[in-house]
């Protein structure tokens, strides 16, 4: 299933039929630790997708993502975003992301345009200044996210809400094809949730992104996305949202269970109804997603 | 006025002007980078290398670069050797905090004591070599600590023009990725920016804008005009550009009218010029809490 990205023709250009992003049996190990972080994953993302990843707190989803930008080197396998590397990819601006921590100071003096436009000035020659198709694609990002009224607004006066959605307009602002979200709705209430979900289906619908979205929350992950990928340390399933059953979170949050309530047993028959019923269950194997 | 006596007075007016002149400058430089100062938290840094400038100025000293009447040959050799141990005691709190930045703090502890104990002995040892050979002495270790005006002259005013206009020129350069970088540390590392080296570059940067302002406000007072300026602007507008600006004037106000506080009431220079930005800063908090209330 591939897709062109009608609506961000002013971005730069990715090859619509590469794969968005191409795992192939990636392990990373930290150094200084036994343990890998994440063991033998393939995972295939098609562009115009919106693959969500749900995994237990420790299981590998920031390692996972921080490969994907490219900030970590797998120790084994081979990671590849849009076709290329995921450092070529980053730096072309075709990769978008909302990290989960806003580690900003918010007393910093900057209005929501700077900020939003950060992102898409960072590399520009020193003596250029942004020109008409860059400062149309700002305009376009953060009129998309609904903050355009206030482009002059101090960052420091801003409402949670939109700060998020600021920060979605500067992930935005390069015109990526890919969108990456690290637990974007911690702390949101329900129906904070509900428009952040709709928020993500304007935005996909508009620009044409393949969104993979990241957490540990069962509920965050199901408005919206086309399939779920379970991770602890490996990928353990792929399914749709409706798949997503008690047997399947209880497998892949085990260590998180077992720690509240002791271990838990789980039919491995039980927890295989998913749409892959070929991959193993075992912790520490490599459990491929995909043959 | 005992500063306009000064300015007009036919011999003493040049070396009068040529003070003012490095003044600027300092003024100019520390501005801009004191917003940089406050906002990524380099305060306790900052007063980590211009300490351990000491330990640079002892060096020269032994050296025979620091006499009390230093050509301007001998005043760039002062000044490369001690911007050489500054950047080294920058970069070494930067290892040793490489994995755990929160481990700076014990760093900048170590890399200061270590410095000014290292300054004292050389500088001590300089003096009693000098007083045996029967050489000029060095400079005082109170001028080294506490900076002094009227030492300042041709050479210091070259270096500091020299200073600021590379220094800034190189922030303005890299103004765009430093300021994400700044803002939003994580978002730059994932948007592929070299995060870490230009961390290293500011911090250089600091190391020789320290070594600058120390001739005119001591080792230990140095950081004052790193940090108040920006302190100032921070809490007075949340616009950037209003806020370099601020920083700038406030900073050439406090220290111009510290220079002309010293010579009114005979005070020594750095003192005066951190009393100036102090008083500015006390004025800015009270606005600053009117506001707020």
């Amino acid at each position: 299933m591939t897709q062109a990205t009608p609506g961000a023709p002013s971005g730069p250009t990715s090859d619509a039929t590469e794969p968005a992003i191409a795992f192939d049996r990636v392990s990373f190990r930290y150094p200084g630790t036994e343990a890998p972080a994440v063991e033998g994953v393939t995972l295939r993302v098609e562009q115009g997708e919106f693959l969500g990843v749900l995994g237990p707190n420790g299981g590998g989803k920031s390692t996972l993502l921080k490969l994907v930008l490219g900030r970590l080197r797998p120790t084994e396998g081979s990671v590849r975003v849009l076709g290329r590397s995921p450092a070529e990819a980053v730096a072309s601006g075709l990769v978008g992301v909302v990290a989960q921590k806003f580690g900003a100071e918010l007393a910093f003096p900057i209005s929501v345009r700077q900020c939003v436009e950060l992102r898409s000035t960072a590399r520009l020659a020193p003596w250029r200044r942004p020109d008409a198709k860059a400062r149309g694609r700002t305009d376009r990002a953060m009129e998309l996210v609904g903050v355009s009224d206030l482009s002059r607004r101090p960052i420091g006066r801003l409402s949670g809400g939109q700060l998020q959605r600021v920060l979605i307009a500067r992930a935005i602002s390069t015109g990526p094809s890919l969108l990456l979200l690290d637990e974007p709705t911690v702390g949101i209430d329900v129906e904070g949730q509900r428009r952040f979900a709709d928020l993500l289906n304007t935005l996909r619908r508009e620009l044409g992104l393949t969104i993979v979205l990241v957490s540990h929350d069962v509920r965050s992950i199901v408005a919206g996305c086309d399939r779920v990928a379970c991770i602890a340390r490996t990928v353990h399933s792929h399914t749709s949202p409706e798949g997503l059953t008690p047997a399947v979170l209880a497998e892949v949050f085990r260590h998180d269970v077992a720690g509240i309530f002791g271990e838990v047993h789980v039919d491995a028959h039980d927890a295989a109804s998913c749409d892959d019923p070929s991959h193993t269950h075992d912790h520490g194997h490599a459990g491929e997603g995909r043959p | 006025m005992r500063t306009y006596d000064y300015l007009t007075d036919p011999s003493l007016g040049v070396q009068f002007s040529l003070g003012l002149l490095a003044a600027v400058a300092i003024a100019l430089l520390c501005g801009v980078l004191s917003v940089l100062v406050v906002l990524k938290r380099l305060a306790f840094i900052g007063q980590g290398v211009s300490h351990a400038a000491f330990g640079g100025v002892g060096l020269a000293m032994v050296f025979g670069l620091a006499s009390t009447e230093a050509g301007l040959g001998q005043e760039l050799g002062m000044f490369f050797v001690v911007v050489a141990f500054c950047i080294a005691s920058a970069l070494g709190v930067a290892w040793l905090s490489r994995e755990d930045s929160s481990r700076a703090d014990t760093a900048i502890g170590v890399v200061l004591a270590g410095a000014m104990a290292i300054g004292f002995l050389l500088a001590a040892h300089a003096a009693r070599r000098a007083q045996e050979a029967g050489e000029l002495p060095p400079p005082s270790i109170e001028t080294v600590l506490f900076g002094s005006f009227l030492t300042l002259g041709g050479a210091d005013a070259l270096i500091a023009w020299a200073c600021c206009v590379l220094i800034l020129g190189v922030l303005w350069l890299v103004r765009r990725p430093m300021l994400f970088a700044s803002f939003d540390e994580e978002a730059a590392i994932s948007a592929g920016l070299p995060v870490a080296k230009l961390r290293l570059l500011l911090l250089c940067l600091l190391a020789v804008a320290i070594v600058v302002t120390m001739r005119l406000a001591g080792v230990v007072l140095a950081t004052a005009l790193l940090i108040l300026p920006g302190a100032v602007a921070l809490r007075l507008s949340l616009r950037l550009w209003a806020v370099v600006g601020l920083a700038v004037a406030v900073s050439l106000v406090g220290t111009i009218g510290g220079v002309v506080l010293a010579f009114e009431l005979d005070w020594q220079a750095g003192p005066s010029v951190a009393v100036a930005l102090l008083a500015i800063f006390l004025v800015a908090e009270g606005v600053r809490a009117i506001r707020l209330r």
